[in-house]
């Protein structure tokens, strides 16, 4: 069976090896950059499949890396930082970066960004979704309906579409930028606020308890997280079952 | 008409020569007028002279000590003598009025001279004051973070360098299920680390940036939501439920922060209620302010507790059996939320706590 390549960006060698360690015991195969031109030339060498970047590096910028290998690559790049650091996640996302984790994950959480990275760069080259289906939420985007538990939801027009774009990149981070520009158009003022206006009405739709979703998550400060899809479940990727967010607790490492 | 000389005036270490010029000009301002008056308005040398009143007691209120206000009337008193009583350009004493009104611009010259002059040491007072209540504040702060920060963290750094050498030197004897005990108090340990290097960064930037460090909208809802799923995905057993009022709030703040003020009152609750019934998250619009209860239904607080619990000095309660301190983190939620300029409190209810802080909607000072 073919393996999917991970190359690991983290100067820190014992990170290195407990992300490695878990990687390879879930069937995957790894290599490690200590350093950023080292990254840039193995990405180059080896067209991994999925790139884990740590932003700080030792020699030049985890930015910079981003943009180098999307010069020439769509493969999907995770991005790891603290969690303080809003604003590189931000402009890492918006430089092209596929999804973040925040330090310190547990291994259920990464092999579930890695799966659902792996999935999103799969579907970009197939037909496009056209149903979206996870914990009684279902949403037809042909016929543009969302039913939750077979009852129809009535949203407006900004909010179904909101609430689309998210599925169609569920399991992943969308940031508010890149919501924006795809309900308001690319010329949209990028001002958040209407967009979470709109998002705390959408929640008031779809959830029985906002403060505690069951579809829909806030990333504060970046963008929102819609529940991994369960219909794209397919075989073809490693343990490729479980949302993103259905694992909490349990990232023991 | 003297506008353009105010400016200056609000500085305070005036020196003699600033108060010579603005004595000078405000003198010289006051007599042009007058002779326009004189010129065109009023011939009378009273109207003149309360004209005048105004000009001393402006000398006297923007100059320090009581030589410049006195000096002025002087100086009125003579000019209005000499150029506008009859005889016009002569100074002349005999006039029957005249050592009432030299007596009433002199006595009104001290009077303003001596207010202000106690006016401005107040205000330098009040504001040396402040300064120093300031400071005073911060100090308190850092010693109680480091006090609480120093006892906080050696108990958890215990227990895990102790479960690891224990580990390391048993020989492989122990079982699999101890194993697993050790390696979990570990995670457990590590986890309650990493939430209090999390709360020492909310405070470090509340000290660095100081009081105007960035506040943005933010909804609520959202808020609340990452709050609670940080903390279950810490503490995957709690049980909290929150109300939250049906329209959406927008509140200036710094997100990260409130969040770790709701995280430790959460985690407080769950942790030290001594209680397994749900913790209630309660969120009421109160107008002006947003209210957050943190409410359980666990045994409460002392009477000691209530009143020193976010001093960061708290004693735990004697029931406590080895837990962890709350101390710092209940000391860093007041920090966090006295720098939003909102208020935090502790009481009991019929049954169990509640922990209550809220927040303005709008920046007062804004």
């Amino acid at each position: 069976m073919h393996k999917y390549t991970v190359l690991i960006v983290e100067d820190e060698k014992n990170i290195n090896e407990f992300i490695s360690k878990t990687l390879v015991s879930n069937g995957y195969r790894t290599n490690w950059a200590a350093s950023g031109k080292e990254a840039v030339s193995l990405a180059t060498s080896l067209c991994p499949d999925v790139i884990l970047l740590d932003l700080g590096l030792p020699d030049i910028d985890g930015m910079e890396v981003i943009r180098q290998v999307r010069d020439w690559s769509r493969c999907p790049i995770l991005v790891i930082s603290a969690r303080t650091e809003e604003e590189d996640k931000v402009n890492a996302l918006d430089a092209g970066a596929d999804d973040y984790l925040t330090k310190p994950f547990g291994t259920s959480e990464l092999l579930a960004r890695i799966r659902t990275s792996l999935r999103h760069s799969a579907q970009n080259s197939s037909n496009p979704q056209q149903l979206y289906q996870a914990k009684g939420l279902e949403i037809d985007f042909l016929r543009r309906i969302v039913s939750l538990n077979g009852q129809p939801v009535h949203l407006t027009p900004i909010e179904y579409k909101i609430v689309a774009h998210l599925a169609r990149n569920s399991g992943r981070v969308v940031t508010y930028t890149d919501v924006i520009s795809s309900v308001w158009g690319p010329y949209a003022e990028n001002d958040n606020k209407i967009l979470r206006v709109n998002m705390a009405n959408i929640r008031r739709k779809l959830e029985a308890s906002p403060a505690q979703p069951a579809y829909i998550f806030t990333e504060v400060g970046i963008g929102y997280r819609m529940i991994d899809d369960e219909s794209a479940v397919t075989a073809h990727i490693p343990e490729m079952y479980g949302a993103a967010h259905s694992i909490q607790g349990d990232g023991k490492f | 008409m003297r506008s353009s000389i105010k400016p200056q005036l609000s500085h305070d270490n005036r020196s003699p020569l600033r108060d010579l010029a603005v004595t000078a000009g405000l003198l010289l301002a006051t007599a042009a007028l007058a002779v326009f008056l004189f010129a065109f308005v009023s011939k009378s040398p009273f109207n003149l002279a309360l004209f005048f009143m105004i000009g001393v007691i402006t000398i006297a209120r923007h100059t320090n000590g009581y030589f410049y206000g006195i000096f002025a009337s002087f100086f009125g008193v003579i000019f209005i003598n000499c150029f506008f009583t009859y005889p016009y350009f002569q100074i002349n004493f005999t006039l029957p009025d005249y050592p009432f009104m030299f007596v009433c611009m002199l006595a009104l010259s001290c009077v303003t001279s001596a207010a202000t002059s106690n006016l401005k040491q107040q205000g330098v007072a009040i504001r040396l004051h402040e300064q120093q209540m300031a400071e005073a504040e911060k100090e308190t702060m850092r010693a109680n973070l480091l006090r609480a920060v120093s006892h906080d963290l050696r108990t958890p750094l215990t227990s895990i360098l102790g479960s690891i050498s224990a580990m390391e030197s048993c020989g492989g004897s122990y079982s699999q299920e101890e194993y697993q005990e050790l390696i979990h108090n570990i995670y457990d340990d590590a986890n309650w680390l990493l939430n209090m290097v999390e709360n020492l960064l909310s405070v470090t930037k509340i000290q660095t940036d100081g009081p105007r460090f960035a506040k943005t909208p933010e909804i609520v809802d959202e808020v609340v939501e990452e709050a609670v799923t940080r903390l279950k995905k810490r503490i995957p057993t709690a049980d909290i439920v929150a109300e939250l009022p049906e329209e959406i709030l927008m509140l200036p703040m710094d997100a990260m922060m409130i969040e770790q003020v709701l995280i430790n009152l959460l985690e407080n609750a769950v942790f030290h209620s001594g209680s397994q019934q749900p913790v209630h998250l309660l969120v009421e619009d109160l107008g002006h302010d947003v209210a957050f209860h943190v409410i359980d239904q666990g045994k409460g607080l002392s009477q000691e507790q209530i009143a020193h619990i976010f001093d960061g000095a708290c004693p735990t309660a004697p029931s406590a059996d080895g837990q962890k301190g709350i101390g710092i983190g209940l000391s860093i939620c007041q920090t966090i939320i006295t720098a939003h300029k909102g208020s935090i409190s502790a009481k009991n209810r019929e049954k169990g706590a509640e922990f209550l802080f809220t927040l303005p909607k709008e920046e007062a000072d804004a």
